[in-house]
Formats: structure tokens, C-alpha cells, sequence
């Protein structure tokens, strides 16, 4: 896309939104205090989170095993990257980095697959271990630096991952 | 720095990720920061609906939001001449944060792009960035949206560039994924003609 420097035809203008002009008022929330009570408000989000991670680790082992039914295919994988997403995109500002990490090289594996790559089980399997394992309380505000055993084992585990089918 | 205050009330916030729990996080972040009117959509057609017969003040809009994608929905917002709300400030929220993701939201017209998962001071401090720093629109026959040639010069709060930040040399490959601070400084390497 041109940057706008080089459209001869650029038309600029002023937008004054209502965003801007109510939200400059003066009044609100101070930003210390906003952040600490957003924080708080999460606290008090975090019981429902294991019962949400639990029933979305449950659909994500459902969508697994109906893989070998579709052949592994890239709608499937999208189908588990996506859900494996969703499980990332929360993890961590729910306290559980681990989870985020473990997710994240989890959707890394599917978009391999979904790209060409070839599956495999075992590999998938671990990253399934993992998230049990990282979900669990004791691990909560712990960051993946912090389990290099754990961390580093499954980046190296990624990097197993065949980006081709073998051939049949 | 005097950090900045947001006053947040009165304004109608739609909040638009399929996923639910998120849309209850950021609705919580939200009304932690003194909003009163959240509105939670889960796909595109949540959006239209919510656009069509009231002025909103603010998306929130998940990149990948079903089923076209919420950086196609932006442009879509952003050329369709007759709707009200043709100029909304847009703040898309992403998870995938790699450099060509985060180009595409800025030339479809987004205000700002926030990373996932979300924190509420990574909210807040995009928030007061867009209510403090108006840019100005512009309208082309291949662009529709605020100028990309904006600069951040370091958040109201005095959240700016890090020491250790690298410089971001931007190439066609869809390349690793970005950091939050990272995301702003590709934002403001358009100003410099870089891109």
C-alpha cells in the first residue's frame, strides 16, 4: 500500500472524536489506580479461569482425537490452533505465563501442520502434558525462565516438528 | 511524567473477540477504568449490528474475529462512505504480532494494535494514547483512516521506547512476533519514511 505522502489526491482532515474529547475530561480514573483495580477485578475473575481452562483443554483433547478422522488436514489444524489460541491469549494475564508459553509453541506445532507440515503425536502429546501440568496453582506468577527444564525442552521439541508429510 | 487520566465514563465501548473470556477480561479492565457502557460482540455481524443506528465511541476489535477477520471489518468500516461511524478510533487486539500483521492493521485504517494476551496497563496507556494524541484523518483513493505518519514519542504515562528495544528493519517475511513495544516502534518507523 502507497505511504500518503505519495497520493497527489490525499484529502486531510480533522476528526475531533467524542472519544478523544470525553476522555481527555477531567474526572477520571488516575492510572495507578485504574491498573490496580483492573488487577483486582482479574483476582477475582481467576476461580472461574480453571473450570474455562479446564473445559477448553477438554475440547481441545476432543478435537485431537478427531484428527486421524481428518486426515490431519489444515481445516482441522486451524480448527486446533484456534482453540489452542484462545487457551495463549489468556493464560498469562490470568497469572499462569506457563500455560501462555506452552500454548503458544503448541499453536506453532498446528500451524506447522496446517502449513504442510506432518503431525505427530508424541509431540503433540507432550505439549498436552505440559499444559496439565502448567495449569495447576503452585505454578501460577511463575515464568517459563524460571522452569528452563520445561521451557527449554519443548522450544527444542518444536524444532522436531517435520515441515513435510513423508512420503507414503 | 504526570501520568495521565483517562475519564472513560459515558462512552460506548464495543468489545469484539470470539473468544468469551477474553471479551469478559477486557470488559472488566474496562469498567476497572471507569467505563459504564461495554458492549460484547462476538463476530463481525455482532459489530454491524452494533454500528448501525448508534454512534459508538470505540472498537475493540480481535484481528482474527469470525468469519473475514477483524483488519478486513476495519477496512470495511473504514470505506463504507455512509456509515456514521466511518471514523471510530479502532484499537485491534492480536495475538499474532508479527511485523506484516501488525503493517496490515495500520493500513487498514487501525489507531492502534495491542497485543495479547493483555494487561490492563497495555490497555490503559493505548487508551489515553489514542484519547491524547488525535491524529488527523486522511482520505485517499487507495487509504481511509488516521495519518500512519504519526510519532510516539513515549506514552502520557512515560512508558516509551526501552533501552534494550532493537531497531526494526521491515522486510516483506512475515518474520517473528513483536513485542508490545516493538509494535509501537513499527507504527512509528512510517513516520521516518522508512516504510
Amino acid at each position: 500500500m502507497q505511504n500518503d505522502e505519495e497520493e497527489p489526491d490525499a484529502r486531510i482532515f480533522s476528526v475531533d472524536s467524542r472519544f478523544e474529547k470525553l476522555a481527555r475530561r477531567p474526572g477520571g480514573v488516575p492510572r495507578e489506580e485504574a491498573i490496580e483495580r483492573a488487577h483486582e477485578m482479574i483476582e477475582e475473575l481467576k476461580p472461574g479461569f480453571s473450570q474455562w481452562l479446564d473445559r477448553e483443554l477438554s475440547e481441545l483433547g476432543e478435537l485431537i482425537r478427531q484428527g486421524e478422522a481428518h486426515d490431519y488436514d489444515a481445516a482441522w489444524s486451524d480448527a486446533a490452533y484456534q482453540q489452542c489460541h484462545r487457551i495463549r491469549d489468556v493464560g498469562t494475564t490470568m497469572g499462569f505465563d506457563l500455560v501462555t508459553f506452552v500454548a503458544n509453541n503448541l499453536c506453532e506445532i498446528f500451524a506447522t501442520i496446517s502449513s504442510g507440515g506432518e503431525y505427530r503425536a508424541d509431540l503433540v502429546d507432550c505439549h498436552i502434558q505440559a499444559l496439565l501440568f502448567a495449569r495447576q496453582e503452585r505454578y501460577r506468577n511463575l515464568q517459563p525462565e524460571q522452569l528452563p527444564e520445561l521451557s527449554s525442552g519443548l522450544r527444542r521439541v518444536i524444532e522436531y516438528v517435520p515441515k513435510e508429510h513423508a512420503p507414503k | 511524567m504526570k501520568s495521565p487520566t483517562i475519564n472513560l465514563r459515558d462512552l460506548l465501548f464495543v468489545v469484539a473477540d470470539p473468544n468469551s473470556y477474553i471479551c469478559m477480561i477486557v470488559h472488566s479492565m474496562l469498567r476497572s477504568f471507569g467505563a459504564n457502557k461495554v458492549i460484547e460482540v462476538r463476530d463481525s455481524l455482532g459489530v454491524i449490528k452494533a454500528l448501525t443506528g448508534q454512534k459508538i465511541d470505540i472498537l475493540l476489535c480481535d484481528a482474527k474475529l469470525p468469519p473475514h477477520g477483524g483488519l478486513k471489518l476495519t477496512h470495511a468500516i473504514r470505506w463504507n462512505k455512509n456509515n456514521e461511524n466511518r471514523t471510530v478510533p479502532v484499537l485491534i487486539m492480536t495475538g499474532d504480532t508479527r511485523a506484516t500483521t501488525i503493517k496490515t492493521a495500520r493500513d487498514v485504517g487501525a489507531n492502534m494494535v495491542a497485543a495479547k494476551p493483555l494487561s490492563p496497563a497495555s490497555l490503559y496507556d493505548r487508551l489515553a494514547w489514542i484519547a491524547f494524541n488525535p491524529r488527523q484523518f486522511i482520505d485517499t483513493p487507495t487509504y481511509f483512516g488516521p495519518d500512519r505518519r504519526f510519532k510516539i514519542e513515549g506514552y502520557p504515562s512515560g512508558v516509551g521506547r526501552r533501552k534494550g528495544d532493537h531497531d526494526l528493519v521491515v522486510g516483506e517475511d512475515a518474520g517473528p512476533a513483536l513485542s508490545q513495544s516493538e509494535i509501537d516502534n513499527l507504527l512509528n518507523i512510517a513516520r521516518s519514511g522508512q516504510d
